[in-house]
């Protein structure tokens, strides 16, 4: 239903991110030598199309399920089984084309996992039910640990947020390393507001200096995750 | 057709596409009309080159050794479904079975390679490409246990027509968004000034480079009081997430 959703919507909007699957598809066939949109658009309402009917199906099945159709739902479900698979082969051959080795194993795993949901939902058809109730001396211990635990949680996530969300805005201070060159080592909150916010800061305070080059510390020199994004500036004495 | 048959029908098309694809791959080495593909001499001669065999012999080999085996996982596949129509199941099996386990060893010795290149993303992908083959063979041998059942579909008319009906209002909006977004394709990006005397540009998920070149063109011809002094490309880190395709800032001074 969703990636119905997401083809209806194509971008991003309030509430809404999704997957711009038209430039995706687009640039795809172009990297093909096939430059017409008319092509990401039919390959694009194609793929819609399936998953449409996948969805239709599943959600079928979903509502025989409810009303204790189990027979009727079986049939929906391995209808639905069947058009995804079909789909996802139908995307690892596009993968293959437009040499997508990430998107390859995605897909493949998303067929795998149709696969075995199929396989999973007819093994559980001859699974007898088992009595799931739980004893009452554990049932409050368990609810006690997880409302001691929850209440944790929650303390300490509303007060990372009262103390550090400014790290979402505030400039960053400047730390000369060395003659006309400044490092600058942002949180993992910091966007490119803060980026922005900084710059206008360090030309603020060094209205002397003429900005020549911004070098991004590659991945490889950072200390894994403990090193967000660091940048140094590199300057020269204005003239 | 019945329903386990189907199953394993798609089972046999998708690997057979897989590795029939795979061997296309190799004899198609570059980007053409219609094909991109994998360069993956150069990635053999890349990871040979690591190891310090700088002679491409070694990558030519190897590669050569790859895509005999592949060749060998299509015919298998290939001959399954061959057999697979015409209904001789044994032959099935056989040719099958043969298939998952040259393809099981291909992925083990792409295993191997990774290890040896210190690969771990491309030994995580291998790691479940021979995982899921593995679970095919299951898959492929459990349906032949399970009792077939006839398909009831009640309502399939209904189907047919909701799904009909919402992939023509998906191909309106489909249809509506790209001519929307199109012109992202060819059309300069505006900038905005964010700091004294530096522009953001912020790029959508169509453009490339042309767009880039039109964009500074455009900056300079709009602006030709100002002089470019560097253009800085702003890290995935600067992205609100999904939302932004690429960030680039052009700094300015007066001329």
């Amino acid at each position: 239903m969703f990636n119905v959703i997401d083809k209806i919507i194509g971008g991003s909007v309030f509430l809404w991110v999704g997957r711009d699957r038209f430039a995706q598809f687009q640039k795809f066939f172009a990297s093909a030598g096939l430059d017409s949109p008319i092509i990401a658009d039919a390959a694009l309402i194609v793929a819609a199309g399936l998953e449409v009917f996948a969805f239709v199906l599943f959600a079928g099945a979903l509502l025989h399920f409810m009303k204790n159709r189990i027979e009727t739902s079986r049939s929906w479900f391995f209808l639905g089984i069947v058009f995804t698979l079909v789909i996802f082969t139908i995307f690892s051959i596009g993968d293959h084309i437009f040499g997508d080795r990430f998107e390859l194993l995605e897909h493949t795993l998303f067929w795998f996992i149709t696969l075995i949901s199929w396989v999973v939902y007819n093994r559980l058809e001859g699974v007898e039910g088992e009595n799931l109730g739980i004893e009452r001396k554990q049932k409050l211990g368990a609810v006690a640990v997880a409302l001691f635990l929850v209440i944790v949680t929650s303390v300490s996530v509303f007060d990372y947020n009262e103390n550090f969300f400014h790290r979402r805005t505030s400039a960053l201070e400047t730390e000369m390393v060395g003659e006309n060159l400044y490092k600058i080592s942002f949180p993992f909150l910091g966007g490119s507001i803060v980026f922005e916010k900084s710059l206008a800061k360090f030309k603020e305070e060094n209205p002397n200096l003429r900005i020549i080059q911004l070098y991004t510390v590659p991945n490889p020199l950072r200390l894994k995750k403990a090193d967000s994004l660091i940048f140094y500036i590199v300057t020269e004495e204005k003239s | 057709m019945r329903e386990k048959n189907i199953i394993r029908l798609a089972i046999l098309v998708f690997w057979t596409f897989f590795w029939g694809l795979s061997v296309m791959d190799k004899i198609i080495p570059d980007v053409h009309c219609l094909w991109v593909g994998k360069d993956f001499y150069a990635l053999f001669v890349k990871f040979f080159g690591s190891l310090g065999l700088k002679n491409p012999i070694f990558a030519t080999i190897a590669l050569a050794s790859i895509s005999a085996i592949e060749v060998l996982n299509f015919v298998f596949y290939l001959l399954a479904g061959f057999n697979f129509l015409r209904g001789d199941e044994a032959q099935t099996q056989k040719w099958f079975f043969r298939a998952i386990f040259s393809s099981m060893t291909l992925f083990a010795l792409f295993s191997i390679g990774d290890q040896v290149f210190g690969d771990r993303f491309q030994l995580l992908e291998h790691g479940l490409f021979w995982i899921v083959l593995v679970a095919s063979w299951i898959v492929f041998n459990f349906v032949a246990n399970i009792e077939d059942k006839p398909i009831m579909l009640n309502g399939s008319k209904s189907v047919i027509l909701v799904g009909v009906v919402m992939t023509i209002f998906i191909s309106f909006s489909i249809k509506s968004f790209s001519s929307r977004t199109l012109s992202n394709i060819d059309s300069p990006v505006m900038g905005i000034e964010v700091v004294d005397g530096v522009y953001k540009f912020d790029f959508p998920f169509l453009a490339d480079k042309i767009v880039w070149e039109k964009t500074i063109n455009n900056f300079k011809k709009e602006h030709p009081e100002l002089k470019i002094n560097y253009i800085y490309t702003g890290p995935g880190e600067l992205n609100s997430k999904k939302k932004t395709h690429m960030l680039l800032y052009v700094f300015t001074e007066a001329v």
